[in-house]
């Protein structure tokens, strides 16, 4: 019976990793508004992963405590939702839409450019802690094909080559 | 009411039952897989889909989430069915792992089931290999999501039944499963219920594992021996060891059970057992044969009668007897030992029933039935922390406060798992909770929340009540009890205002001064409000150990005979008296803190304990050593060399609950069937001791072939159970009052009226605060939900989880005492008796309070407690 387990097994690492104290106190501060609203799960959980960065253990546990839901409940909706991250993200996000429209004009090159230039891809974040690349099927952007966001901005019409330089402008 | 045809069969039900309720009314069988009647139809599997015509028009459908409706054909196995019914088990067996032979579940398995019913011949798809987590560092239960069926009932009973919501679907789509936080190992009630609900082999009993097939077992019903509520359990054994606890779907408990009912069973083949009598033998307990020990227990017996009179005998009973044993027990002491002094836990842990609910309202007993309470509206808990005493129970208030929209109003000192859920919390000052109660009455009374006419015509004492309740102003209460004023108006009023309100209390040893008042309080509150005789209202007292109402029916105590007769009571008397064939005493005798002080004069010489420690569970434990000690003769009847054993002169060990037979009878009246899941050669019943003592003792005439001839006398002397014989609990069990041969018993008490005429109110106390000394902190003992009395500290699998006694504080006060999680800390009283355990900070406790649980010989927390103060004041230091 164990030998079998054994050789299903794969177990949940966590990611154990110190944040700043200073960190955990803006972090109650946020909190503090949901305090005992259990319906308000993933507005707190996105204040938190916009100051954390991400959503380690420590994190989702003392969102479970300050709403009061279970932290069984909190990781259920943190690993459903894409949008939320429980591993460090690098500083930016590159978005890079690999759906057909994009495709067709480009897209593929693109996505060689970064993991050639920046030396992750998809799902990575380098080792610089500067990008973390994601692809996504649809940006609803289909007429500026191809799209790529940084963070919050959009950049459409991309050619291939420019890749490198829009990147540069996020350090 | 509507009514519509399933398979050619017509069946009416109500409205707003599903189809499958209705075929299962009709005697039609749907399969399913992810259904279970104590959950929110989910309909997930998609194998009760049925045919339905309504209108002309024929759609398929699944059955169990969408109602029936008037005029509707239901079609349950078409060949269409069949077929839809095969693609959905040929798709789940895509990547369910086929590991049928080596896996727990095998051949108890529905999946399997289903697969072999519907006769899949071959898997068509390509097979998809799953890799999920694999969990086996929980405590009793072991995780293996390849097997999963994503039914998702484990998540939906910790969440809808439990409140627990420990477990949650996690990731999505084809990575989907199920799991804790980070797969951590559970942290939770560890109810098992998850493992009981799960279809497959995914979450399973780790006791399973290479020791038994679900066909190699032997499994027999039985009733749960840990609190009064009076489980039912399917004990699955093979070679005197437990392999599984279940329990049935159709039991009273609807299958639920706790994490003791489940798992807290391996005190029964314990090592430490006894398995032969000892007796004092040069000053040291040395084993002897039955014989022997017997017959000098009768001799020892009869000689302290003989020089200093019966009186000077007293006998403890225990709420663990079953009511056969109770009943010879009483008959023993009063008429072969002649002694006047009988009782059982502690004296005052069953006296909220008697003083409390027996007085005023007429019978002893808690007035509905359990599951009663997830319709009511509001739900008072009085001091009641039925997640550690009486989780089944919980589940109760769970289920009232998500899916019936139910209210809680808590009065506790504490913070309780269920201070937490819809309602209000009214946090008091540890043992000032029937202050709280009691300010309620009064506002209830002053704002005329009541109606007035309705309760004249069914109570009597409101005028003495009022009068007492002249002080219990909500402000002044609110300053005694540190409770906000108006917050208790409120509660007050919302109580008043309820259409349906139930009121929870618990009974037992850790809050011996305070019961009877709680009880009363309650009492009142339910006349006045009209709560009793209806559906989900009434008052429950939810007694400590199984056969808490049991041993009140068959009279364990000083001033009472089975069936509630006083022993002052003419008639009763005689009528005992011809049955029993010798003369009772007219006069109640002691009770247990009665005799233990005599003890300690003198006065009493022998006291016989039968399935109690009183060194471990009554207060003050000082007297109790003391009292113990100076005996000249002490039986103690155990499964265990206890520490009230090991002062003894004799020692019998007797059969667990696992090995008699009998009845007990639960805190909703319900008296079940006990039966032995082994027998054991070693050890005697306590009834066939009870017998053979009386014939060496001179009374022949004490004789019973067993526990079925117990129950037709107590049938042919106790009223309420007049109609009851080992027939007629069958299975089911059946609720007193049970008149006669033809009556099913009742499931509510007072629904035509009280036995008296009319219910009699319960003046308040006299409203003080308790002298204010002793220290800074509060003591309050509590029960833990993994053990139960002292016995559990024998369950190796309870140990594991818990194994000994850790003061939880509040981090505010451990930072002020200095202390960290682990510290050693030494708790001393006003007399200046201490006890030294580990502390560790905690939610539950607010500050100024200190949570020792009471279940530990080593704490020795009992040295602390006084019979007659709820909550004693503490110092609190580093040691």
């Amino acid at each position: 019976m164990e030998e079998r387990d054994a050789l299903l097994k794969k177990k949940v690492e966590p990611v154990v990793e110190a944040i700043p104290a200073e960190k955990l106190e803006q972090l109650d501060d946020i909190l503090c508004r949901y305090e005992g609203k259990p319906g308000y799960l993933i507005p707190a959980l996105k204040d938190a992963q916009e100051l954390v960065g991400y959503l380690p253990q420590q994190v989702q546990g003392r969102v479970a405590d300050m709403l009061g839901v279970t932290s069984s409940h909190v990781y259920g909706v943190v690993t459903f939702y894409s949008f939320f991250t429980i591993t460090p993200r690098g500083r930016h996000t590159i978005r890079l839409c690999l759906g057909t429209a994009c495709y067709v004009k480009g897209a593929k090159d693109i996505l060689e450019n970064i993991t050639r230039e920046v030396g992750i891809t998809v799902g990575e974040t380098s080792s610089d802690g500067r990008f973390t690349l994601e692809a996504v099927r649809c940006l609803g952007a289909c007429g500026l094909a191809p799209v790529l966001l940084v963070g919050a901005d959009t950049h459409g019409n991309i050619v291939p080559k420019d890749t490198v330089s829009i990147l540069e402008g996020y350090q | 009411m509507v009514t519509l045809t399933i398979d050619g069969v017509e069946v009416t039900v109500e409205r707003g039952a599903s189809i499958l309720e209705a075929a299962q009314k009709a005697g039609v069988r749907i399969p399913t897989l992810c259904h279970d009647k104590r959950l929110v139809p989910y309909g997930a599997c998609r194998l009760c889909i049925v045919e339905v015509t309504s209108r002309g028009r024929t759609r398929t459908m699944p059955a169990c989430f969408n109602p029936a409706r008037e005029g509707m054909e239901v079609a349950t196995h078409t060949p269409k069915l069949a077929e839809s019914r095969r693609m959905q088990l040929m798709l789940l067996l895509r990547s369910h792992p086929l590991l049928c032979p080596s896996c727990d579940a095998g051949g108890n398995c529905r999946l399997q089931d289903l697969v072999h019913e519907y006769e899949v011949p071959e898997l068509p798809f390509t097979r998809e290999s799953r890799y999920y987590h694999v969990e086996n560092e929980s405590h009793f239960i072991r995780f293996n999501m390849n097997l999963c069926v994503r039914c998702g009932m484990c998540v939906r009973i910790c969440d809808e039944v439990q409140g627990e919501n420990e477990l949650s679907f996690i990731k999505r789509g084809m990575e989907c499963e199920v799991s804790t936080d980070f797969g951590r190992p559970l942290q939770c009630e560890l109810c098992g219920q998850c493992a009981q609900i799960c279809p497959v082999g995914a979450i399973a009993s780790k006791w399973l594992v290479g020791t038994a097939r679900a066909f190699e077992v032997n499994r027999v019903n039985t009733v749960c021996s840990f609190c009064s509520l009076g489980c039912v359990l399917t004990v699955a054994e093979r070679k005197k060891k437990i392999v599984a606890v279940s329990s049935p779907a159709d039991s009273h408990n609807e299958g639920n059970l706790c994490v003791k009912g489940r798992y807290g069973w391996p005190y029964a083949y314990s090592e430490q057992r006894l398995k032969k009598p000892l007796i004092r033998k040069d000053g040291s307990l040395q084993e002897v044969e039955w014989n022997e020990a017997l017959s000098f227990v009768a001799e020892q017996l009869m000689a302290i009668k003989g020089s200093s009179g019966p009186g000077s005998l007293a006998a403890l009973g225990s709420e663990r007897l079953t009511n056969e044993e109770a009943y010879v027990f009483n008959r023993f002491a009063r008429t072969v030992m002649e002694t006047p002094h009988l009782d059982h836990a502690g004296g005052y842990g069953y006296r909220a029933l008697v003083d409390g609910l027996g007085s005023a309202l007429g019978f002893p007993a808690s007035t509905n039935s359990i599951t009663e309470i997830r319709e009511a509206d509001v739900i008072l808990l009085l001091a009641a922390d039925l997640t550690e005493t009486h989780p089944v129970a919980k589940n109760e208030a769970i289920m009232a406060t998500s899916r019936h929209k139910g209210e809680l109003i808590v009065i506790d000192a504490v913070k309780t798992k269920l201070t937490g859920r819809r309602g209000t919390h009214l946090m008091c000052k540890p043992g000032t909770e029937h202050f709280v109660a009691f300010a309620m009455i009064k506002e209830i009374i002053d704002k005329e929340l009541f109606d007035r006419k309705a309760l004249d015509l069914r109570a009597d004492g409101l005028d003495e009540l009022v009068a007492s309740l002249a002080p219990y102003d909500p402000d002044a209460v609110g300053a005694l009890t540190g409770v906000d004023a108006d917050t208790i108006r409120q509660a007050a009023e919302k109580f008043a205002r309820a259409s349906r309100a139930a009121i929870l209390l618990t009974d037992g040893m850790n809050r011996p001064a305070q019961n009877v008042l709680l009880a009363r309080a309650a009492a009142n509150l339910a006349v006045i409000t009209g709560q009793v005789g209806k559906e989900s209202g009434g008052v429950f007292v939810f007694g400590e150990k199984a056969n808490a109402q049991g041993a009140i029916d068959m009279g364990l105590a000083p001033d009472l005979l089975p069936g509630f007769r006083r022993l002052a009571d003419e008639e009763g008397r005689a009528r005992f008296e011809k049955a029993w064939g010798g003369p009772l005493p007219q006069e109640p005798g002691m009770n247990a803190a009665g005799i233990l002080e005599a003890a300690e004069k003198g006065a009493v010489r022998g006291i016989y304990v039968v399935g109690e420690n009183p060194l471990e569970t009554y207060p003050n434990r000082g007297q109790v050593e003391r009292a113990l000690g100076s005996l000249q003769f002490l039986v103690a009847q155990d499964l265990f060399l206890t520490s009230t054993a090991r002062l003894a002169h004799a020692v019998l060990p007797v059969a667990s609950f696992m090995e008699k037979n009998g009845t007990v009878t639960s805190a909703e009246r319900m008296i079940q069937r006990l039966k032995p899941v082994w027998k054991s050669v070693e050890h005697k019943s306590d009834l066939e001791i009870f017998t053979a003592l009386a014939a060496m003792m001179g009374k022949p005439a004490m004789t019973y072939p067993g526990p079925e001839r117990v129950m037709d006398e107590i049938a042919s002397l106790v009223d309420v159970y007049k109609g009851v014989s080992y027939d007629r609990i069958g299975d089911r069990g059946i609720q007193w009052p049970c008149v006669d041969t033809d009556d099913p018993g009742k499931r509510r008490l007072y629904e035509g009226g009280f036995p008296a005429g009319k219910a009699r109110l319960q003046p308040a106390p006299t409203f003080q605060a308790s002298p204010n000394q002793g220290g800074p902190f509060y003591l309050t003992p509590s029960s833990l939900k993994f053990h139960s009395g002292s016995i559990s500290q024998f369950s190796f699998s309870l140990l594991e989880v818990v194994a000994g006694a850790v003061a939880e504080m509040n981090r505010s006060d451990m930072k002020a005492v200095g202390l960290v999680d682990g510290d050693r800390v030494r708790i001393t009283d006003s007399f200046g008796a201490s006890i030294a355990v580990r502390a560790k900070g905690s939610r539950r406790a607010p500050a100024g309070v200190v949570i020792v649980p009471q279940h530990f010989s080593e704490a020795k927390l009992n040295t602390l407690t006084r019979w007659d103060d709820p909550a004693p004041r503490v110092r609190v230091e580093k040691v």
